[in-house]
């Protein structure tokens, strides 16, 4: 008897539990996508059988939105200093928040020690800005300039108190590692709209320091591996182990890939392992991004006066500006989710001074990003939304003084906006109270966030699941509401 | 006097209707289980079978005194009042036989046994139709789900929200059930008749029937919104109005009581648009193009035109009839417009930029009568002039035309363009004042030609 009969016999009926160890151990093609939706990528294995036949028509309806740019506020930046105006705070600047708004709320152990809890009104000026008259303070002058476009939640909320929790929370929708990405899950759902660059592509702003950014946070989870976030670094190599090594020419490489694909459709034929499949289809990409990387990378096209748009960080790799600008020509080219990160925003101490330069840094280039977007007829099929994972207190950590404070994790409140795609234009849902500590008014939870954005892509949340340890899973876990008031 | 007697004496009917139908049971229970009959057995079921007649002509009668008010519809007593009277005589003719000793055979007694229940049945069913309402016996009906309609619009008409009248569709059709059976151009009790608009309008004896604007004084709207007791409480007889009814009514009143006011007048009103959305099933959501447009389905086939690496394409909807096309090479031929023939009707976005379109290929694009959003950016040999081709595009509402070669002269084109809603021109040759004054003839459309 041959020794592989066993094997043979196996993977005649290839199962789930089969394809999901080796997806899980095979992630080895880390900066690879795939144009094959997801769909066809399974073709007519039996696999089929594992996509749950409701997610199978998708969109669920027409869509307002094509794409996403979430451009992501790493370490929470603090709502009260930016666009949550509470001159209450001012008033009562030093005194003591009352008892009876913190209540038996837990608080950080980097605070809850304190033997007093001095509220700290904001140390800048807030104005009111544009038809809509949207409260932003003088540390965004070039958003505030643009609050018409802008759809403001000012009642957010998470469940989780630190950093990795509450950011895994809202890009994934649990709070414990494991779940796919929102990119991910709309990579997995959508399929792609461009050939030659991955659906979800994330870009980290260089040279910041605060909490870690790692891998996982872009990762598929439990879905099939080409549906991860591919990062796009700044430099020579925006894709790592893309460039061919030293002597082999693209001629060579071709070659060399038609003959492994040759072999790999043997190995299919004979085993019917779907990932094959895909993994055939990430050489194939990954050959292709050869070319198509640099070329979306290049700004070297682009006029003077867009720069002068984003502002002058935007000729230096790497930085916000840099990748807004590289976000929107990822968007020209129909990647489906881009995805910026900024850290810096953690300010316990020194708030005062470091927010100052962490808004420079991104205020400009948000604004330019929203009307560059706008002029090309973008903003009409692209989502923008910025935000962080959570808020900061209306308290002081540490010493306060008349000239400084710091501010610790909030999760009760804080605020987000969007821009784009049927968002309403110029509107603030929800309110927080006149301590900024709790919500008042509309309060809107992750998992209402995520099912909003799943909606403006034609998806009903409810509706795109995948099957994993025996029971469905979906980005919104069993909780979630669309919140019809942002929608235009 | 006479009336009034007559009157009194039909509102005992539903009192004494009670009586025959005991009895009527009673004795064929005991026909039936009463096996070893002996006389007296024989004289019961005789005696039986008398009473059921005499009380069932006393109800006979009281019924045909009731019936004749005119609270109630021909149509719909009909059936009730000859099936009743049927089943009178039968009683009669079966205690007649009985009486004067004619023999049954047992098939015999069978069979009028149960023709009396049968016409007991349906008797009583009809009658209890006429004052409980209409399929008032299966409403209840348990582990069925049932639909729950105010009023009998079809699955067509709800689609077409805007071709509904308040009065035509959702008042009348009440007003018919519940008021024309005496009020209308043949009875007209109290001198109100309400087959026509203009005669309910006009009221009766008591006088005007409708105060335009003025619902709390409109004669009608007030009997209708009486307490129950009240001696004017209407309707006399049979289910009242419900709330939803009164409040349809109520607001028709109010907001002027016109024969043709539309339905999608309660978009403006939040608890009439719930009211609509929850009672009579009506979306009232404004809604795009695309959101009426019903096509069918595409097919592989259809869309083998579009297979290769100069389109990407996906469907919009779950349906799979609307499609999303780009166009990824880098300059276009009329044989690749020419491929999408096929599915010309179902591509409803397409993205033709930066691919060297030409004035000649805008006329091929113009053919698709479906197409709400239109990109033909950066495609420096778009002129005005073929922009003018775009002009019978009855339903795109989205064109993008940044980094063409349009001039003011394509306002005159862009301006008929009837669904138009969004224009993008940045980096064209249009002039700050052309879009000015373009902007000004038409607020509706927004133009963004950059910052």
């Amino acid at each position: 008897m041959h020794c592989n009969d066993h094997h043979h016999n196996e993977n005649k009926n290839y199962t789930r539990r089969d394809f999901l160890t080796k997806t899980s151990l095979g992630l080895g093609a880390l900066s690879l996508g795939s144009l094959i939706s997801p769909v066809n990528a399974y073709g007519q294995s039996e696999f089929l059988n594992l996509l749950d036949s409701e997610k199978m028509k998708l969109p669920h309806f027409i869509p307002k939105a094509k794409r996403v740019i979430y451009l992501f506020q790493s370490g929470a930046p603090s709502q009260l200093d930016l666009f949550d105006y509470k001159p209450k705070l001012n008033e009562m600047f030093g005194k003591e928040v009352p008892k009876s708004i913190i209540g038996e709320q837990r608080l950080t152990g980097m605070s809850s020690g304190q033997n007093s809890f001095p509220m700290a009104g904001s140390l800048f000026k807030f104005n009111q800005h544009g038809q809509s008259g949207a409260w932003m303070s003088e540390l965004m002058p070039h958003t505030a300039k643009i609050v018409d476009e802008l759809c403001f939640i000012k009642s957010m909320y998470t469940n989780a108190i630190n950093h990795d929790p509450a950011i895994t929370m809202i890009q994934t929708g649990s709070e414990l590692p494991g779940r796919p990405s929102i990119g991910s899950w709309l990579s997995y759902g959508l399929g792609t709209d461009n050939k030659n660059l991955p659906e979800f592509v994330v870009l980290v702003t260089k040279g910041k320091n605060g909490q870690p950014i790692y891998s996982r946070l872009w990762g598929n989870g439990f879905l099939p591996s080409q549906h991860q976030g591919v990062q796009f670094r700044s430099g020579k190599d925006a894709v790592l182990y893309l460039k061919n090594p030293p002597g082999v020419t693209s001629g060579i490489r071709e070659e060399q890939l038609k003959s492994l694909k040759k072999l790999q459709k043997i190995q299919h034929a004979d085993i019917g392992d779907p990932e094959i499949l895909t993994k055939i289809s990430n050489y194939e990409m990954a050959y292709r991004m050869q070319t198509s990387v640099p070329e979306v990378m290049d700004v070297s096209d682009e006029p003077q006066y867009i720069f002068d748009l984003y502002g002058e960080d935007s000729k230096n790799p790497g930085t916000f500006a840099a990748n807004c600008l590289l976000a929107r020509k990822l968007a020209e080219k129909d990647v489906k989710f881009i995805q910026l990160y900024h850290r810096g925003w953690d300010q316990h101490g020194n708030l005062p001074r470091d927010i100052k330069k962490q808004a420079k840094e991104t205020d400009q280039a948000t604004a330019g990003l929203i009307q560059d977007l706008k002029q090309r007829g973008l903003l009409e099929d692209t989502l923008v939304i910025w935000g962080g994972e959570f808020g900061r207190t209306n308290y002081s950590q540490g010493m306060l003084k008349p000239d400084n404070y710091g501010r610790d994790h909030h999760p009760r409140c804080f605020t987000v906006f969007m821009a784009g795609a049927g968002v309403k234009k110029g509107i603030t849902i929800g309110a927080t109270d006149d301590f900024g500590y709790n919500i008042a008014e509309r309060p809107v939870h992750i998992h209402d966030f995520q099912a909003t954005l799943m909606h403006l892509l034609g998806i009903d949340h409810e509706k795109l699941t995948f099957k994993f340890q025996g029971r469905r899973y979906r980005l919104t876990d069993v909780h979630g509401n669309v919140v019809n008031e942002v929608l235009a | 006097m006479r009336t009034e007697l007559l009157d009194f004496l039909g509102s005992l009917h539903p009192l004494v209707v009670h009586l025959p139908i005991g009895i009527i049971l009673l004795t064929i229970a005991i026909d039936v289980f009463m096996r070893n009959k002996n006389n007296s057995v024989k004289r019961v079921i005789t005696m039986g079978w008398f009473f059921s007649f005499l009380s069932g002509l006393f109800a006979a009668i009281f019924g045909w005194f009731l019936g004749d008010n005119g609270y109630y519809f021909e149509e719909q007593i009909n059936i009730h009042r000859w099936s009743g009277v049927a089943l009178v005589f039968l009683c009669f003719v079966i205690w007649l036989l009985l009486y004067l000793n004619f023999r049954f055979n047992r098939s015999f007694t069978r069979s009028i046994n149960i023709t009396a229940i049968i016409l007991l049945m349906v008797t009583g069913h009809f009658g209890g139709e006429m004052t409980h309402g209409q399929n008032y016996l299966f409403e209840n009906l348990p582990y069925v789900k049932k639909e729950i309609s105010v009023t009998p619009l079809t699955e067509v008409e709800r689609s077409e929200i805007d071709s509904l009248y308040v009065f035509e569709d959702l008042i009348y059709p009440v007003l018919e059930e519940k008021c024309m059976a005496c009020h209308n151009k043949n009875r007209a009790y109290g001198g109100l008749n309400m087959n026509t608009f203009e005669s309910m309008m006009e009221g009766g004896n008591s006088g005007v029937g409708i105060l335009k604007n003025k619902p709390y004084e409109s004669l009608i709207y007030k009997r209708i919104s009486f307490p129950h007791d009240h001696p004017k409480f209407m309707p006399p007889a049979g289910v009242p109005m419900s709330y939803d009814q009164i409040a349809t009514l109520e607001w028709w009143i109010d907001k002027g009581a016109k024969k043709l006011m539309p339905i999608s007048l309660a978009r403006k009103d939040a608890k009439m648009q719930r009211l609509m959305e929850i009672l009579y099933k009506l979306d009232l959501r404004e809604k795009s193009y695309l959101e009426t447009l019903k096509l069918p389905a595409l097919s592989s086939d259809d869309l083998n035109g579009l297979n290769g690496e100069k389109y990407i394409w996906r469907f919009l909807n779950a349906e799979e009839s609307f499609l999303d096309v780009k166009f990824t090479a880098k300059t276009i031929q009329k044989v690749d417009l020419l491929k999408m023939q096929k599915v010309k009707e179902n591509v409803t976005w397409l993205n033709l930029a930066d691919c060297m379109l030409s004035d000649e290929l805008l006329s091929d694009i113009s053919s698709f009568p479906n197409l709400t959003r239109l990109k033909i950016q950066k495609n420096p040999l778009v002129t005005d002039k073929g922009i003018k081709a775009l002009l019978g595009m009855e339903n795109l509402s989205e064109l993008n035309l940044y980094g063409t070669r349009v001039t003011d002269a394509a306002f005159t084109t862009l301006g008929q363009m009837t669904a138009l809603k969004k224009l993008f021109l940045w980096n064209t040759r249009v002039t700050a004042a052309g879009i000015e004054a373009f902007k000004a003839q038409h607020p509706e459309i927004e133009v963004i030609a950059g910052l």
